[in-house]
């Protein structure tokens, strides 16, 4: 029945895939919106704004890896450290992965499972934040990657797609103790960020246990980030990470120099292209919404959008901060890893989850932060054949990147999540026993540590409804 | 004219809908506006001062005091029109008061 199809689709869709990425998904992106009921003139500036987009994050590449690549052998020839994977940060990663068919298909999928979950009342969040349906696109493509199973990746798509519904609606009540927010304020969010929680938990609780006295040393978070200045923006960083690989990799001096202002350009270009990719998504995003609403008119619901609400408490920021010089030093003495730390090196992919479990509790975020780090960089370290080729096939990547050379994003969300989509993609290959046995291992390990943490959440919300009581 | 500072976490999204819906909503209202986007870690209090409204996504906190009126912008994330217009009221008040 899928399989039937998927050759239908195949027949229709494969003149469109040979006219390259940014022409296919300007034509899919245009025609869903119009069938979401998008004026036409919107739904063609948002399709050409992606194809643009696309382009563009494929000539911000070119210059990044273009300089740094050649660089990065210098250096682990003169340092013996083997990092050789360029971190080129979220944005290219988002536009990769929109640049994927099975993106809108995912997308579609999703909205479904969040129609039915509102409609028996299983989850209590309506989601609008569409350009992030990435995130599990990016885990179901990786699944694809290893078994060409779309079918399982589904499963495993709609699985993690349920368990981040069940989290919106648990983590409410600590977005508004965090931010303040009337019970009234509909706020919420599906961010696949936080469905490290589980995790952050588990070390927080042994924190309580073992290190209590520690958080009465919180500073104040505020006061540390103005004193960072513009010392912390994504010009200085690339700035110092280009010098830091052109010093260490023995370059000429005139040579340390452009690979400093070609990281601080690089990562500059990055957020600029990437907010036309996301106005690109405006359009679809607005007639979805609309769709869906209409659907639910006379529920009350959450409203789940983009994390960065969160990003007006400055513990966040703070604990990113530290994280960044933490990372690099991790970076370069951890077995196992392949990055060296650039366009991912402010950890917006981790420090959320973070505030959210600890609370802001900056001392905790920290320490707790240090010790996911690794997590992030594995990670990303195991998926970058899986982006270069996928970068390569939405005709992102340039030329130089044919010779070995590889990208990834340090700090990408859900890290974990990553290894489980490696595990089940590498078991639906072909169905033998021992993969099998590891990726239902560790999809019962993932269940199992997330049902605890459920339970830790309602008894934190139940706190919650007391104090409310008492006051 | 009217300069909006507009501040989420990553200067790309939640703020850039935030400026493009200011912008378009302001204009239908006759208002002459101008948002900039920014990442909330980069703004300072020289930052600040240079603009005549903030509109966070939620309440948040600086190291410094805020001289701008802030009208918080987060409804206008829910896409709903219905849930954005408080907002924007609240916006085009706080805009006449200003009497620029």
């Amino acid at each position: 029945m899928l399989d039937a199809i998927i050759d239908f689709a195949n027949t229709i869709f494969q003149p469109l895939i040979d006219l390259g990425a940014a022409p296919m998904m300007f034509i899919l992106l245009t025609l869903l919106a119009i069938v979401m009921k998008v004026k036409i003139s919107k739904a063609l500036e948002g399709g050409l704004k992606l194809a643009i987009a696309l382009t563009g994050i494929g000539a911000v590449i070119d210059i990044l890896t273009g300089n740094f690549a050649p660089a990065l052998q210098d250096f682990v020839k003169s340092t013996g450290i083997e990092l050789t994977i360029t971190d080129v940060g979220w944005a290219p990663l988002a536009t990769i992965t929109w640049g994927s068919a099975y993106t809108l298909f995912f997308l579609l999928i999703l909205v479904i499972v969040n129609l039915v979950l509102l409609g028996i009342n299983k989850t209590n969040t309506l989601d609008v934040d569409i350009f992030n349906f990435w995130h599990l696109s990016i885990i179901g493509l990786l699944v694809m990657f290893y078994s060409d199973n779309l079918f399982v990746a589904t499963l495993l798509v709609i699985m993690l797609g349920v368990m981040k519904f069940i989290n919106a609606d648990v983590m409410k009540p600590t977005f508004n103790d965090l931010l303040d927010m009337p019970d009234s304020n509909p706020t919420t969010t599906t961010h696949l960020n936080f469905m490290l929680n589980p995790v952050i938990m588990v070390f927080d609780k042994i924190f309580d246990k073992l290190l209590p006295f520690l958080d009465k040393y919180d500073f104040d978070a505020a006061w540390l980030n103005e004193k960072i200045g513009f010392w912390g923006s994504k010009f200085a960083i690339g700035i110092y990470l280009g010098a830091f690989v052109g010093l260490l990799g023995q370059q000429p001096i005139a040579t340390v120099f452009t690979l400093a202002f070609i990281g601080g350009v690089s990562l500059e270009l990055f957020s600029i292209v990437g907010t036309w990719f996301i106005s690109a998504m405006e359009p679809i995003s607005k007639g979805i919404t609309d769709f869906m609403s209409k659907r639910l008119k006379g529920r009350t619901f959450n409203i789940g959008i983009d994390w960065p609400f969160l990003a007006a408490r400055p513990e966040m920021w703070a604990a990113a901060n530290v994280i960044a010089p933490i990372m690099l030093f991790l970076a370069l003495i951890l077995p196992g890893n392949g990055i060296l730390p650039l366009g991912g090196i402010i950890a917006i992919g981790l420090t959320p989850a973070l505030l959210v479990v600890c609370r802001g509790k900056i001392l905790r975020m920290i320490l707790i932060g240090t010790i996911m780090v690794p997590i992030f960089l594995w990670s990303g370290t195991a998926i970058a054949p899986f982006v270069t080729e996928t970068a390569a096939s939405v005709g992102a990547a340039p030329a130089g990147l044919e010779d070995g050379a590889l990208i990834t994003h340090s700090t990408l969300e859900g890290p974990v999540e990553k290894f489980l989509a490696i595990l089940v993609g590498q078991a639906s290959e072909d169905f033998s026993p021992g993969p099998i046995l590891a990726a239902v291992g560790a999809l019962a390990g993932y269940i199992l540590l997330f049902i605890w943490y459920l339970k830790q959440m309602k008894k934190r919300n139940k706190k919650y409804e007391q104090e409310k009581e008492a006051a | 004219m009217i300069k909006i500072l507009a501040a989420c976490g990553a200067g790309i999204n939640s703020s850039h809908q935030i400026k493009s819906a200011i912008e378009e909503e302001m204009k239908e209202r006759g208002h002459d506006v101008k948002v900039d986007a920014v990442v909330v870690k980069d703004i300072n209090k020289e930052m600040m001062d240079q603009y005549d409204i903030f509109t966070p996504i939620s309440k948040t906190k600086f190291s410094f005091e805020v001289k701008p009126p802030v009208v918080e912008a987060g409804p206008i994330l829910y896409r709903i029109p219905a849930m954005a217009d408080p907002v924007f009221d609240e916006l085009e008040n706080v805009i006449k008061k200003l009497d620029k």
